[in-house]
């Protein structure tokens, strides 16, 4: 690195701690198990990710869960072609909603399809869960196609 | 930012998650809470006369900036006179002596929050240096913090050759400079008399 050029580097951290409550709690519990639980609306539809209140009334719902997946299908997709440290896998990948089979409501996750042009919408997806899991969304380290699992 | 050809920024979140859930009693018990490891990382350039101070604490040697209008001496050089509001620049340089007064000083109760490396209560001081010149949060190795007082005279003690680094001069560091200054040490001399480091830092 030429003198009249050098770099410098701090970081600044912050290590937080979130309580999840009720849903949230089940829902993580639920992904260290190797589960995928949505909760049942007020109208009979699923959610998954699952939620505290209705999206229609705004009023609480029953801690009613259902196991959903771990296949599902891409409903939309975004190509990330240039993956930072902070994402779930270190080459390009897509972001992805995905229809959990047994869900009404998409699931925001990472798909690991190899390149774009495997990737389409409709396209059919399962979980590719981490072996050592601590309740945490990232413990399906990524969907992938289902005919590749 | 956050940059994945950075090896030492890659994934401290799962890192953390991981050594959190070491810590867990009970491996079947409901998860109740979610760690968020949040990391803002900069890289920027170090402004000129900052680099100057860092190329000269690498050949043992400190330097400042004395203001052309007023004569107050800048040490790490800011390469302005805030108080003229003059431009200081390279001719207005001038060497720093690494022996000096210590002016004032704070002790540090470390409460063990992430990152702190510190256990026990250690002192930061500000020294005036022989011939003017100042510099704050100085260390004074081995010297126990109940034993620090203002008029203290202290030398420099600088890293070894090979262990000598200026990572952590910023262009926001206050001329701490730990990895180049290890610290001061007493000269074992008579205390300064107040009047000679009163009244004269800011």
């Amino acid at each position: 690195m030429p003198a009249d050029k050098r770099l410098t580097t701090h970081a600044i951290e912050f290590p937080y701690t979130r309580t999840l409550g009720p849903v949230y709690s089940a829902f993580l519990t639920g992904m260290r198990d190797g589960q995928i639980l949505g909760i049942k609306s007020r109208d009979g539809r699923v959610l998954c990710p699952p939620t505290e209140w209705d999206p229609n009334t705004g009023e609480g719902l029953d801690a009613d869960f259902v196991e959903v997946g771990p296949g599902g299908v891409v409903t939309t997709w975004a190509w990330v072609t240039e993956p930072t440290s902070k994402h779930p896998v270190d080459h390009p990948f897509a972001f992805a909603l995905i229809k959990l089979d047994g869900a009404d409501t998409g699931l925001l996750h990472a798909v690991d399809a190899g390149s774009m042009d495997a990737m389409q919408t409709g396209m059919r997806v399962t979980a590719r869960w981490k072996d050592e899991r601590i309740g945490h969304i990232t413990d399906v380290e990524a969907f992938v196609p289902e005919a590749a699992k | 930012m956050t940059d994945a050809k950075q090896p030492d920024a890659k994934q401290p979140d799962a890192k953390q998650l991981a050594a959190k859930q070491e810590e867990a009693v009970d491996p079947s018990a409901p998860v109740t809470g979610m760690d968020y490891f949040m990391k803002l990382e900069y890289h920027e350039l170090l402004c000129p006369v900052v680099r100057e101070f860092a190329d000269a604490l690498m050949d043992k040697r400190l330097i400042g900036h004395k203001c052309p209008k007023c004569g107050l001496i800048y040490s790490p050089p800011r390469g302005y006179c805030p108080i003229c509001t003059v431009q200081t620049t390279k001719a207005d340089e001038i060497e720093i002596q690494t022996h000096g007064i210590v002016t004032n000083y704070t002790v540090v109760t470390p409460v063990q929050y992430y990152g702190q490396e510190e256990t026990e209560p250690f002192a930061k001081v500000s020294l005036q240096l022989d011939g003017g010149g100042t510099l704050s949060l100085q260390d004074l190795p081995g010297v126990p913090v109940e034993q620090v007082h203002p008029g203290m005279r202290v030398e420099i003690v600088w890293a070894p050759d090979d262990e000598r680094h200026v990572d952590d001069v910023t262009n926001r560091s206050w001329g701490s400079a730990e990895g180049a200054i290890r610290g001061w040490k007493p000269t074992g001399e008579a205390d300064a008399d107040p009047s000679e480091y009163s009244d004269k830092t800011f």
